[in-house]
């Protein structure tokens, strides 16, 4: 989970990567480097936030390169270090390389190279490419020959891309991590992800496992595996640089939350139709299965998917939810009548890919519900539905969550028979229930009220389950408080014995049902252990009288409250770590795109 | 030098448009069915500015969250006022962001393109004015702000102003101050050290210091359309304004809008993305429908701006009726229209055109006869078949 970029052109090479690294930061960001060929290699690189490179760099000397490649580094293997960032050079400085991904069979590779009398200097995977193809250069190979042989020695994921001292090419290579080509006026660029060039060029090439490119001043050349010519096609796409400015919000992540109202029009647009109570999604058209129906899925995402199963259940149709991590190992039976649907939104998470990938050669059908045009999941999965929230530039998942649960309930609607006329008249109204929770939340409050506990608890049944976990770990990511969830009934049987008077419980209670009520009696055991309440409900139940304090939102079906309940815990999660002085936008040891497995 | 930058004022909440502001400020209220400020922007672009750079305050959240970090492709910068202190103060928060020549716009009140486009051309022309102020004939300017200009000059369209008065009250012949002002880096020093009045940097005493000074401030006189909402029924004027002039707001309904094809359309209406309009329904003249809005079977609404995500039930009547965000008007709710006498405080307006103003998130059970001139605030839930009259304040509960 890192992120590399390169540039080919007329413009200084430093600018480019610099502002390209800056776009893909949230990619992870222990370290960071950049590597300028002009006759021979200068390799600048530092541990730690892009400034810290930035600050390090001799960036007049760099003025005038025009072909470089960067990385930033969130690390696999071995701690961040200015040694362990990347590039990478072989010991003569004749190849520099960035590389994102895992190479798998790098021990062997490094014990062989070792044998031959090389020197490592990192404790990398990376390192051995440059190995490899200085090798193939003293052989006596060319530049790209000698790039292709090094890559057809490695094993695993990764997009690589590498510059040679005295050349003016860059070559890349792609297996199972995300690599993009930017087609510009001034040049030609490489990334793990558009946003890192798209400031000066919205047209794009998605290269495919298995092929290499070669940018030069004059062409990009794209080769399969075999190294026949590949004609590549140019895409547009939609999203423009300055989606990436915080607009007045100290912090992505708050922007993000505020975001959600339009986020959710956005989603809901042209699908909805509550004259005729019909749900269209055209991106499915073509999709035949519908039940057994499997979700994959990881952290927020995962989520998400417990919601989608519930909702899916709920209306007839047997669906469960699986942590993509484990779904690849389980052995789960999967037989080509199972639909098999992968939540992520980056559309790259490496574990979600794996589990799809198991699911494909299954011959499930599979359906990628993603953010991400283009991504690997997209291309990869039968179908995609795009969740159509925008960008998301902090961490920790928000808006995308709430786009997530929209959309995983108009696939319910798609997947399962009879009226979604109802459904449909509260997706309509969620919008506007989402925008009074972000003018009228007290969440502040209750976060100055408990920052300092020693840990916190998040209770739910039902449909507020999956929002009970991922309240807990959005503080968890962005607190680093120690944070629980649990289904509300689960609580007696161990859990309770974590409470006490310094460990606030967030109880979640909407409806008036009859989980709703079980709920309230939970409440009123934490309350007998003292343990400091906090209501998360619309007012229909009596949960209030065994509350210290409430956070309202307003009365809807269980669709809509599991949505507004969950920007209440937003918001807490939000501004406990802001009284914390955390990192929020890039919480510790995190990346937002999880690309590795 | 042609300006290229914009600052909006857009930080005060507006508290005679109360209750309609208790959730944002006046510049997000609905003009047709975008905000105030989206209109401005609109003249800002159209009149060539290609940076802008917004005051913020009360309500900030939705003034960023619904422009975004640009706007048009126009990158918006955000500068927050902590406390409301007046407009000089505000120009003061924001003058980092800017350099040279630059345009001051209040975020609050409908200017069109030719009125900025005056002041642009007119502060260029001459080379000496410190600051150029755009103005317009209005019937209304002893409520507002009166500029005098000496006699003509020869050959330039602006001329030199002698006087700025707050509320005029004498018969001399004052034209409005429009709120569009093209200002020289060194009118911004005078403004930020004028003093201030109760605590309050008003930029219009910025201004008269400068003249004062004798530096030249200079005025254009414009006949673009300059448009101010002062109470929440305006707002139904404001439209009217927009549907009927060149430049305004065209009749549209959105492609997104589902209207059932037993519903009429009688134009001119704006009927805004995802709106759905059901069977027999009839909508117009003069109706401006926001975002998501729901209309039911049947209902009639004529010259009524209702916001986002309101819900009409089957059956409603809504003449001259204003709504704000997230209304539910029930089955069978009668708005019957203006005339009526309107309770603002202690101060009655007689004879405005106001069927009724229904604040955001108020929740109507249906079968409700809302008296000509009703205000009912924010939240305020309303029980079936009750009739109601003069103001219903906010959260509160009406039953028959």
């Amino acid at each position: 989970m890192c992120g590399i970029v390169g540039y080919v052109g007329s413009n200084d090479a430093i600018d480019v990567l610099l502002n390209g690294l800056s776009g893909l930061e949230y990619r992870g960001y222990d370290s960071a480097g950049v590597a300028l060929a002009n006759g021979t290699l200068a390799v600048h690189k530092r541990e730690g936030e892009l400034s810290a490179l930035e600050s390090a760099l001799p960036t007049e000397q760099l003025r005038g390169h025009s072909i470089g490649i960067g990385h930033t580094r969130w690390s696999t293997h071995g701690p961040p270090s200015n040694l362990n960032a990347h590039p990478h050079t072989d010991g003569e400085g004749r190849v520099a390389v960035v590389h994102n991904g895992i190479i798998e069979n790098y021990q062997s590779l490094r014990d062989e190279l070792t044998a031959d009398g090389v020197t490592f200097q990192s404790e990398t995977d990376t390192e051995v490419v440059p190995h490899l193809i200085a090798r193939a250069l003293e052989e006596g190979m060319a530049p790209e020959t000698a790039f292709r042989a090094a890559i057809d020695r490695i094993e695993g994921s990764y997009a690589v891309a590498a510059v040679f001292a005295g050349s003016e090419t860059i070559h890349a290579a792609r297996q199972a991590s995300p690599l993009v080509l930017g087609i510009g006026d001034d040049g030609y660029y490489l990334a793990s992800d558009a946003p890192a060039f798209i400031e000066y060029t919205d047209r794009v090439v998605y290269l495919e496992d298995g092929e290499f490119a070669r940018l030069s001043p004059e062409a990009v050349v794209v080769t399969d595996s075999s190294g026949t010519v590949v004609e590549p096609s140019v895409e547009t796409i939609e999203w423009d640089a300055e989606d990436a400015g915080k607009s007045g919000y100290d912090h992505y992540m708050l922007k993000e939350i505020h975001e959600q109202p339009t986020a959710l029009r956005q989603c809901l647009r042209g699908r909805v139709d509550e004259l005729t109570g019909t749900v269209t999604l055209e991106e499915l058209d073509a999709l035949e299965s519908s039940s057994p129906v499997q979700f994959v899925a990881c952290g927020t995402s995962y989520h998400a998917a417990l919601f989608g199963a519930t909702l899916l259940r709920d209306r007839g149709v047997p669906a469960q939810s699986f942590l993509a991590s484990e779904y690849s190992t389980d052995r789960i039976p999967v037989d080509p009548s199972t639909l098999v649907v992968g939540v992520t939104q980056s559309g790259e998470t490496a574990d979600t890919m794996r589990a799809l990938r198991e699911a494909n050669r299954a011959g499930a059908e599979t359906v990628a519900v993603t953010n991400t045009v283009g991504s690997s999941a997209a291309r990869e999965c039968d179908h995609a539905l795009y969740i159509r929230a925008g960008p998301e530039i902090g961490v920790a998942a928000t808006k995308t969550f709430a786009s997530q649960q929209v959309a995983l309930t108009l696939l319910a609607c798609r997947l399962s028979n009879g009226s979604c006329h109802g459904v449909i008249r509260a997706l309509r109204d969620v919008p506007d229930q989402v925008q009074t929770v972000l003018d009228t939340s007290q969440a502040t409050e209750i976060a100055a009220e408990y920052a300092e506990s020693d840990a916190f608890f998040f209770i739910g049944r039902g449909y507020q389950y999956p929002v009970a976990l991922e309240g807990a770990l959005k503080l968890k990511e962005i607190s680093y408080r120690h944070a629980e969830g649990f289904a509300a009934g689960e609580l007696k049987h161990g859990p309770l014995a974590l409470v006490t008077e310094e460990t606030p419980v967030f109880a979640l209670v909407t409806g008036d049902d009859e989980q709703a009520r079980k709920t309230v009696s939970n409440v009123k055991e934490v309350e007998a252990r003292d343990a400091p309440v906090v209501a998360v409900t619309d007012g229909r139940t009596d949960v209030e009288r065994y509350a210290d304090h409430v956070l309202e939102v307003p009365a809807s079906n269980e669709i809509g409250a599991a949505v507004t309940a969950n920007v209440q815990l937003q918001l807490l999660a939000y501004w406990v770590a802001h009284r914390l002085g955390r990192s929020i936008d890039k919480p510790r040891h995190l990346a937002k795109s999880v690309t590795v497995e | 030098m042609t300006v290229r930058s914009a600052i909006v004022l857009a930080a005060g909440e507006g508290k005679r448009l109360r209750p309609l502001t208790e959730h944002r400020p006046k510049p997000m209220l609905p003009a047709a069915t975008e905000p105030i400020l989206a209109h401005v922007f609109d003249a800002l672009i159209a009149a060539g500015i290609s940076e802008l750079t917004v005051v913020v305050g009360y309500g900030r959240n939705r003034v960023q969250s619904q422009f975004g970090p640009t706007y048009r492709d126009v990158p918006v910068a955000y500068v927050t006022q902590e406390k409301q202190l007046g407009s000089g103060h505000a120009l003061a928060a924001a003058e980092s962001t800017v350099s040279g020549s630059t345009l001051v716009v209040n975020g609050d009140q409908l200017v069109d393109r030719r009125i900025v486009e005056d002041v642009i051309d007119a502060h260029g022309e001459t080379d000496d004015a410190a600051a150029t102020i755009g103005t317009i004939q209005h019937r209304d300017v002893s409520e507002y702000g009166g500029v005098l200009l000496e006699p003509d000059d020869a050959g330039v369209s602006s001329r030199r102003v002698t006087e700025i008065v707050e509320n005029p009250t004498d018969d001399r012949s004052y034209l409005l101050n429009a709120g569009v002002y093209a200002l020289e880096t060194r009118a911004f020093d005078t403004v930020r050290s004028a003093n201030s009045r109760g605590g309050e940097h008003s930029l219009v005493d910025g201004l008269t210091a400068l003249i004062d000074g004798d530096e030249p401030v200079r005025g254009v006189r414009s006949k673009g359309i300059w448009i101010d909402a002062t109470y929440p029924w305006d707002l139904l004027e404001v439209a009217d304004a927009l549907l009927e002039s060149d430049g305004g707001v065209e009749s549209t309904t959105a492609a997104s809008a589902r209207i059932h094809e037993r519903a009429t359309i009688r134009g001119p209406v704006v009927i805004a993305d995802d709106c759905v309009v059901g069977p027999g329904a009839v909508i117009g003249p003069n109706v401006c429908l926001g975002e998501n809005v729901t209309v039911g079977s049947n209902v009639v609404c004529e010259h009524s701006v209702v916001d986002a995500d309101t819900r009409i039930g089957p059956n409603a009547t809504l003449v001259d009726c204003v709504t704000g965000r997230g209304v539910r008007i029930g089955a069978g709710s009668t708005v019957v229209g203006g005339p009526g006498d309107v309770h603002v405080g202690d101060r009655i307006h007689r004879n405005e055109g106001l069927g009724a103003l229904i604040a955001d998130r108020v929740r109507d059970g249906g079968g409700v006869t809302y008296a000509p001139g009703t205000i009912v605030g924010s939240n305020a839930v309303i029980g079936p078949g009750t009739t109601v009259s003069g103001t219903i304040d906010s959260e509160t509960e009406v039953r028959s």
